[in-house]
C-alpha cells in the first residue's frame, strides 16, 4: 500500500480498518454531531454499565460515522481512548487526547477530533439526562455549544 | 511443463488471502474460485503442515498467512503440493541430461525469487484519471524542449545577438502554430505563466481599461476560481458582477445572460469545457451575442483547447485562455489570445515583452514545449476524442449500473471526452478518494473539500445539488495514457470500497 502525504500512518490505519464500527442494538445512550451540508456526520452509541466500585462506565461503544478520512480516523480513536473509562473519566478526554492517540492531525482536520470528543459528550450528557444525574456546569457549557451549532448549521 | 492443478488451485486461494489481509473461510474461497471445498481443504491442509498457512478460531477464524508473505517463496509453495521436475530419472543418461539438469536449477532460483508478495494483486499499480488537474508531459514534448536547454538557445529574447537571436525565433514560431491553430495572427498571441494569469489579466486588465464605459462585468456561476476571485477581487474595487445561472446539466442560461447585457457591461467571461463536469457552453452563440451587444467575450478554454475545435474569428471571441499543463506539455506556461485593437492594460510592467502585454524574460523551453504538445494533441483530436468518449462512457455506463444511489454530475450530451463526475450517495468524497489512492488510483474530489477549503464545490451547487450531494462527489478525468484495463482495475475495486464506507455512515 502506498502511504499518502498528509495523514499520520495512525490516521490511515484507523481509517483503513476502524476499531468498534457498526451500532449497538438499544444502546444506552447516543449521541451524535455534525451535519451532512458540511460532509460530516458522526454518530457513537454508547453501553453503560457499573463497575466493581459501583461508577458508570463505557462497557462498549460503536460508531458510525460519514465523513473524510480524519472524521473517520478521530471516530475510531475516540471509541478506544473512551471504551472501558467510567463516565468521569470519559468526559475528562479532549481533542488533544485523540490527535495524539492519531500522532498527528493536519491543521484544517482537527475539527475532526472536536466532533468526535464532542459526539461523547453529547451521548453522555443525553445519558445523565435520562437518568436525572447531575451534570457538572461545563458538560452543559459544552453541550450548548454543541447545540447552538448544530441549531445554526441546520438552517 | 505445466503446474498441477492442486499447485494453481492453491496460488489462486492464497491470492484470495493476501488480498483479504485476513483471515478466510476455506467455503468462502472455494466458492469464490469454484473449487470443491474438500479439494481445498486438502490443499491447505497440505499448506498448513508446511508452515505457509495457519488456523485461527472464532467467529471470524479461517485460514491466515503464518508468516510475512514477503518471507514466503513460491517455491515453498509449489513444493508443498507438488515437485515440478525438468530433470531426467536417474536411470536416464541421455544426451540433453544436462540441459534439463540447468533447466532445473534455474526454475528452481526464479520461484525462490519470488514471493507471495510478487502475487499480490495490483501490487503497486498506479492509475491515474487525474487529467484534468494536470497532465504529464509526454516524453515526445520532454525531448523536443532538451535542446532548447542549451547554451546556443540561452540568449534573452530582447538581446540582438546570435544567441538571443536564435531563443526569439524558437518562441516566433511557436507563436505561428499556435495562431494556426486559433485561426488568428500571431501578434495576438500573449505568452503568460499559466491559465490563472491569463484570466487575472483579462478580468482585471479589461476593467482598468474600459471603466470609463461601464463597470458591469458577466461571469457564470460555474467559472473556474481564478475567474471567480478576480472578479469577487473587482467588486471590492467598485465594479458589479453579474452570475450567470446554469441549468442542472451545467448549460448556462441564455435568455438570462441576453437580458444581462447592459450599456455598461465591458465584458463577459465564460468557461468553455468546464473543469469539475466537463460541461460545454456553446460559446460560438454566446461570443454572436456579445459581438452584436458589443461587448468583449472571454472564454477560458484550459479544458477544451485542443480537445474542442476553436476558430477566434467565427467564434467571436476576444479574449482566450489556454494552458500548456493540461495537454502533455510543461508547467508554468499558458497562453492569453487578445484580439488586436482590444483595450487592455497589462498585470506585469517592465521591459515590453510579448507585445508589451506581458513583461517578463521570456521562458523559451517552456513556450516551444506548449507549442509542441498543442500540436501533437491537435493531430490526434479527432480519433482521441472517439476513444475517450467510448472510455468515458463505459466507466460511467458501468459505475451507474453496479454501484448503487449514483448520480452523473453534469451533461451526457455536452461533455468533454474525458469528464467523469459522479455523486456517491451518503458517503463524503474525500474518504472515498483516499481509499482509492490507497490502491494506487489517483482522482479528486468533486469538491474542494480536500485540502484547501471545507465548503462545497460551488459549481456543484450551481446544478441544484444539496450541499451533502456536493460533497459525496468523485471526479475521474481520463487522458491520453488512460487505457480500458485501468477502468477495469477502478470498476474491480470502486464498488467494494463504496460499499465499506457505506457501511460505515450512519445514513443508510
Amino acid at each position: 500500500m502506498n502511504t499518502i502525504v498528509g495523514y499520520s500512518k495512525k490516521v490511515l490505519e484507523h481509517f483503513r480498518n476502524p476499531h468498534n464500527f457498526g451500532s449497538i442494538d438499544n444502546p444506552t445512550s447516543l449521541g451524535q454531531v455534525g451535519n451532512p451540508a458540511c460532509g460530516d456526520v458522526m454518530k457513537l452509541y454508547l453501553k453503560i454499565d457499573k463497575n466493581k466500585q459501583n461508577q458508570d462506565f463505557i462497557s462498549d461503544i460503536k460508531f458510525e460515522t460519514m465523513g473524510c478520512a480524519a472524521a473517520i480516523a478521530t471516530s475510531s480513536a475516540v471509541t478506544d481512548l473512551a471504551k472501558g473509562k467510567t463516565l468521569e473519566e470519559a468526559i475528562a478526554l479532549d481533542n488533544k487526547d485523540v490527535v495524539k492517540a492519531l500522532e498527528y492531525l493536519p491543521s484544517i482536520k482537527i475539527h475532526c477530533s472536536l466532533l468526535a470528543i464532542d459526539a461523547l459528550n453529547e451521548a453522555i450528557y443525553n445519558y445523565y439526562q435520562q437518568t436525572k444525574h447531575p451534570i457538572s456546569k461545563s458538560l452543559q457549557k459544552k453541550h450548548n455549544r454543541i447545540t447552538i451549532c448544530q441549531t445554526l448549521l441546520n438552517h | 511443463m505445466n503446474l498441477s492443478t492442486k499447485s494453481r488451485y492453491g496460488i489462486r486461494a492464497l491470492t484470495n488471502i493476501l488480498d483479504q489481509d485476513c483471515c478466510c473461510s476455506v467455503k468462502t474461497i472455494a466458492h469464490k474460485e469454484h473449487i470443491s471445498v474438500t479439494y481445498l481443504e486438502k490443499i491447505f491442509a497440505k499448506l498448513k503442515k508446511a508452515g505457509i498457512l495457519k488456523v485461527e478460531r472464532g467467529a471470524n477464524g479461517g485460514y491466515a498467512l503464518n508468516r510475512d508473505p514477503s518471507q514466503i517463496t513460491l517455491k515453498e509453495v509449489i513444493n508443498a503440493l507438488e515437485k515440478p521436475e525438468f530433470i531426467c530419472p536417474d536411470f536416464c543418461d541421455c544426451q540433453s541430461k544436462s540441459i534439463w539438469h540447468q533447466i532445473q536449477s534455474r526454475f528452481n532460483q526464479v520461484l525462490s525469487s519470488l514471493t507471495l508478495d510478487n502475487l499480490k494483486t495490483d501490487n503497486n499499480k498506479l492509475v491515474y484519471f487525474d487529467y484534468a488537474a494536470s497532465t504529464p508531459v509526454d516524453p515526445q514534448v520532454l525531448s523536443f524542449m532538451l535542446p532548447y536547454f542549451d547554451f546556443s538557445f540561452s540568449g534573452n529574447t530582447s538581446s540582438l545577438h546570435q544567441f538571443g537571436l536564435k531563443a526569439a525565433q524558437a518562441v516566433e514560431d511557436s507563436r505561428a502554430i499556435f495562431a494556426q491553430i486559433l485561426n488568428s495572427s500571431p501578434d495576438e498571441i500573449v505568452f503568460t505563466s499559466s491559465a490563472t494569469e491569463s484570466n487575472n489579466t483579462v478580468l482585471k486588465g479589461v476593467a482598468w481599461t474600459n471603466k470609463d464605459k461601464g463597470k458591469h462585468i458577466i461571469i457564470s456561476s460555474i467559472e473556474h476560481d481564478c475567474v471567480r476571485q478576480s472578479a469577487n477581487w473587482l467588486k471590492t474595487m467598485g465594479f458589479e458582477i453579474t452570475e450567470i445561472p446554469v441549468n442542472k446539466e451545467g448549460l448556462i442560461d441564455f435568455k438570462f445572460l441576453e437580458s444581462n447585457i447592459r450599456p455598461d457591461t465591458i465584458l463577459v467571461s465564460i468557461i468553455h469545457g468546464n473543469n469539475e463536469i466537463g460541461t460545454i457552453q456553446d460559446i460560438a452563440k454566446i461570443g454572436k451575442l456579445c459581438h452584436s451587444r458589443g461587448v468583449y467575450f472571454h472564454t477560458d478554454a484550459s479544458q477544451s483547447f485542443t480537445k474542442l475545435p476553436l476558430d477566434v474569428q467565427k467564434m467571436n471571441i476576444d479574449f482566450l485562455t489556454a494552458s500548456s499543463h493540461k495537454i502533455y506539455g510543461p508547467k508554468g506556461v499558458g497562453l492569453l489570445y487578445i484580439k488586436s485593437g482590444s483595450k487592455i492594460t497589462p498585470l506585469l510592467h517592465g521591459g515590453g515583452h510579448e507585445l508589451g502585454f506581458r513583461s517578463s524574460t521570456v521562458n523559451p523551453p517552456l513556450i516551444v514545449g506548449f507549442a509542441k504538445a498543442a500540436q501533437i494533441a491537435i493531430d490526434q483530436m479527432k480519433q482521441e476524442n472517439t476513444r475517450l468518449s467510448q472510455v468515458r462512457d463505459y466507466l460511467i455506463k458501468n459505475i451507474l449500473k453496479t454501484i448503487p444511489n449514483t448520480h452523473l454530475n453534469g451533461s451526457i450530451k455536452s461533455r468533454l471526452s474525458n469528464n467523469v463526475n459522479i455523486s456517491f450517495a451518503k458517503i463524503e468524497g474525500e474518504s472515498l478518494q483516499l481509499s482509492l489512492d490507497l490502491y494506487g488510483i489517483a482522482c479528486s474530489t468533486g469538491s474542494a473539500c480536500s485540502s484547501h477549503s471545507l465548503e462545497p464545490s460551488h459549481v456543484l451547487l450551481a446544478l441544484g445539488l444539496r450541499a451533502e450531494q456536493a460533497h459525496s462527489s468523485i471526479r475521474f478525468s481520463l487522458g491520453r495514457f488512460t487505457k480500458k484495463s485501468d477502468i477495469d482495475y477502478l470498476l474491480k475495486i470502486l464498488p467494494g470500497e463504496v460499499s465499506k464506507l457505506r457501511k460505515l455512515s450512519p445514513f443508510k
